[in-house]
């Protein structure tokens, strides 16, 4: 007995007793249909999660906290460590976030130094990390080691907003003159330029100092912007409205300051002084007190973090944040996805129930049929063919009203747009379509890989509930079925 | 010359309640290619489990049955499955034909369990069914057919496969007597046709009294076997068929 006959036998069966395969269907039709839409809502929660904790922060950074209090374990975070941390598996670019808290500087610029910004979001970092960390430019190029704006003048990136940081010492800092805000309009609805031109304008960091005497002293050092940092809290406020310069370029003038001010230079960062026991204890001076460490893939970051922990360091990443949120995804899809089975689980015992009428209906057929010689595994396959074809047809019919159910919700305020729904009613219910979503991603989401395993799924369901009936049918006494009226 | 069936200390004992029946006790068969058989005996004397013994549909309580020199009594089902496709054709009392096929479907049926391609069987299975008389019945169901109609399907159908042996239970039990006389024509000149060894469970007499062989049972023993001399089966079938042959010529 061939294939296609069984096939084509099957089909017979299948439509001689329509209306039952019909109902049948359906149950099979609501259980796929059910586990669809649950799993394709989980999805776009999921999804959802994903790019709402990536407006958070990188996912696939980790940072190391090295701020030292009293004393630590931990080896010196200096340049030779940090190479190490950057040649690891998996790493793509290490950068220390260097800050010079102890130098006292502004930046200033136009006529007469009037407008002055402030220094202290600036960060002096690998010049090859910016790129690598993800922070983008909307405008000019990234810092290398060998970009020369000129002898004495520091190349650096500026953030988007960096301009609106000035102010103008002239005015009271009360005046509505003193500040030009992002977004501020004239009268007119014009938008007002900030004070100074970036790019153009000539700006510098005063290093500024007083003797004992009180007696002001400062070193001017011309800033250039080699490029405009596009603004993104996820990689630090300083993408807005802070400075990116060369880490050797910010330990220049970290010296220079110290050597203006005749302080000595410590050599470090870490100028705490911690308390122990009730006695001074010099800080001790552990190297960069802040390191970004790119990872090149999310699943990567765990594995590299605790390597870095291992040696004794406090770091911090988005994984341990996404793994919490994941495993509430997940446990919230698992309570879906069971409520969503147990219908198909109905739709399979209906399945069941439906062939095992149909061997009382076709014993004698069965028998029929052993007599003429059919072989016992054929008859199992031909029951087990009609009920997986219930089951994949359920599963096609559920899949395409899936999908439709899907852009139902993914569209819902346009749909009741169109149909000129309105009121507080409709408002309700698209905001439990919108309640897993931050509002612009999709309500439901349905991958292929989806489609593909629905139908496997309920063809699956159809088979497996299809095997008792064929073991039964098969077990049928040829004579009692020739002879049964 | 070799039997095509070899019956040797057959018994077939059913339980009924604490009591043991014994619907076949002890019998010993042997049947020649070629032959037309007929068992007969009253209602209850064991004649279709004997049936059902030699086709293999029923196993044997102790003794065995050969076929064609095999085994039948010690196959499995599927084994059975195969050797029915291959050698044993049926025709049931009651047809037996599939409701939701048509005639040529029905007739095409163990074509198909033996793997033959839809295009040639449904040709084999619409020559059958000319050689019935029933090419304008091929695309009929049964439902839409007479009794005798519906048993001439069924004739086909045990024949399309040219099959060893043909067993028969009752073939006429449900038809009238003109009808009987035309069903057993047809199943005899196939029989003949083809050479194949036709074996039928019949009360009537008159339709043994046509048989090569004819085999009584009473209560389950074999109370006789005998050959029926040629002249006189010739003369017997003359006899039935007398008008019958008339009307078709």
């Amino acid at each position: 007995m061939k294939v296609t006959d069984i096939l084509r036998l099957a089909r017979e069966n299948l439509r001689r007793r329509k209306g039952r395969t019909a109902l049948t269907v359906i149950g099979v039709v609501v259980g796929t249909c059910a586990i669809v839409v649950m799993i394709s809502l989980g999805l776009a929660m999921s999804q959802s999660i994903e790019s709402m904790l990536a407006s958070w922060g990188d996912l696939t950074q980790i940072q190391i906290y090295n701020y030292v209090y009293g004393s630590t374990d931990a080896p010196t975070l200096d340049d030779e460590m940090l190479a190490s941390i950057k040649a690891l598996e998996h790493v793509t670019a290490v950068t220390p976030y260097y800050q010079a808290r102890n130098v006292n500087a502004t930046i200033v610029a136009g006529k007469n130094d009037r407008y002055n910004s402030y220094f202290y979001e600036t960060y002096g970092l690998y010049p090859d990390a910016v790129e690598a960390l993800g922070i983008q430019l909307i405008s000019g190029n990234y810092l290398t080691e060998t970009t020369d704006v000129g002898k004495g003048k520091i190349p650096v990136l500026v953030g988007e907003n960096f301009a609106y940081s000035f102010y103008d010492s002239t005015k009271d800092w009360n005046s509505s003159k003193y500040q030009v805000y992002q977004g501020q309009t004239d009268a007119l609805g014009n938008p007002v330029d900030p004070f100074v031109n970036v790019e153009k304008d000539k700006m510098w960091i005063r290093l500024q100092t007083w003797d004992d005497d009180g007696n002001e002293k400062h070193e001017d050092y011309q800033m250039v912007v080699v490029g405009v940092m596009a603004s993104d809290y996820a990689k630090g406020y300083f993408t807005d409205s802070g400075i990116v310069m060369r880490l050797a370029d910010l330990k220049r003038l970290e010296q220079a300051y110290e050597k203006l001010a005749g302080k000595r230079s410590s050599g470090s960062a870490s100028y705490m002084v911690g308390v122990n026991g009730g006695g001074m204890v010099a800080q001790q001076d552990n190297g960069y007190e802040n390191v970004y460490v790119k990872v090149d893939s999310v699943d990567h970051v765990e594995e590299v973090e605790e390597i870095i922990q291992s040696y004794g360091y406090q770091t911090n990443s988005m994984v341990q944040t996404r793994e919490a949120m994941q495993a509430q995804v997940a446990q919230t899809q698992f309570i879906l996805g069971g409520l969503a089975a147990i219908s198909l689980f109905v739709a399979a015992l209906n399945i069941a129930n439906t062939m095992t009428m149909a061997i009382y209906e076709r014993t004698r057929e069965i028998g029929v049929m052993k007599v003429l010689g059919c072989e016992l595994g054929k008859i199992r396959t031909l029951f087990l063919v009609e009920a997986g074809g219930i089951g994949f047809l359920g599963g096609v019919i559920g899949v395409i009203l899936s999908l439709i159910i899907s852009f139902i919700m993914n569209n819902f305020a346009l749909i009741a747009a169109v149909l000129g729904f309105g009121g507080a009613g409709m408002g309700d219910l698209s905001s439990i379509f919108g309640m897993y979503t931050d509002g612009s991603s999709a309500a439901s989401v349905i991958p292929i890989w989806l489609i593909l395993f629905a139908l496997a799924f309920a063809t699956l369901v159809g088979v497996l509930s299809g095997i008792m009936p064929a073991v039964r049918a098969t077990k049928i006494s040829a004579l009692e079925a020739i002879r049964h009226e | 010359m070799t039997p095509v069936i070899e019956v040797t200390n057959l018994r077939k004992i059913y339980k009924v309640g604490n009591e043991k029946v014994y619907a076949l006790n002890n019998v010993n068969l042997e049947i020649y290619p070629g032959e037309v058989c007929c068992i007969v005996g009253q209602s209850g004397s064991g004649k279709s489990t004997l049936l059902n013994q030699l086709a293999g549909l029923e196993k044997p309580t102790t003794g065995q049955v050969k076929i064609l020199g095999k085994e039948i009594s010690a196959m499995t089902e599927n084994q059975l499955a195969k050797f029915r496709q291959e050698n044993l054709g049926f025709i049931f009392q009651s047809y037996n034909l599939l409701p939701s096929m048509t005639a040529v479907e029905n007739v095409a049926l163990p074509l198909m369990f033996k793997g033959v391609s839809l295009q040639k069987r449904t040709q084999l299975a619409k020559a059958a069914l000319a050689q019935m008389g029933l090419s304008r019945r091929a695309n009929h169901k049964p439902t839409e057919m007479s009794g005798g109609q519906q048993q001439r399907v069924g004739i086909a159908r045990a024949f399309v496969s040219h099959p060893k042996v043909v067993f028969a239970d009752e073939p006429t039990g449900n038809l009238d007597s003109y009808t009987t006389k035309k069903v057993l024509y047809q199943m005899l000149s196939m029989a003949y046709q083809q050479g194949i060894t036709f074996i039928m469970v019949t009360h009537e007499p008159e339709l043994a009294a046509c048989a090569d062989r004819v085999i009584t049972l009473l209560d389950g023993v074999v109370q006789s076997n005998h050959l029926l001399p040629v002249q006189e089966i010739e003369h017997n079938r003359a006899e039935l068929f007398r008008e019958l042959e008339e009307t078709q010529e």
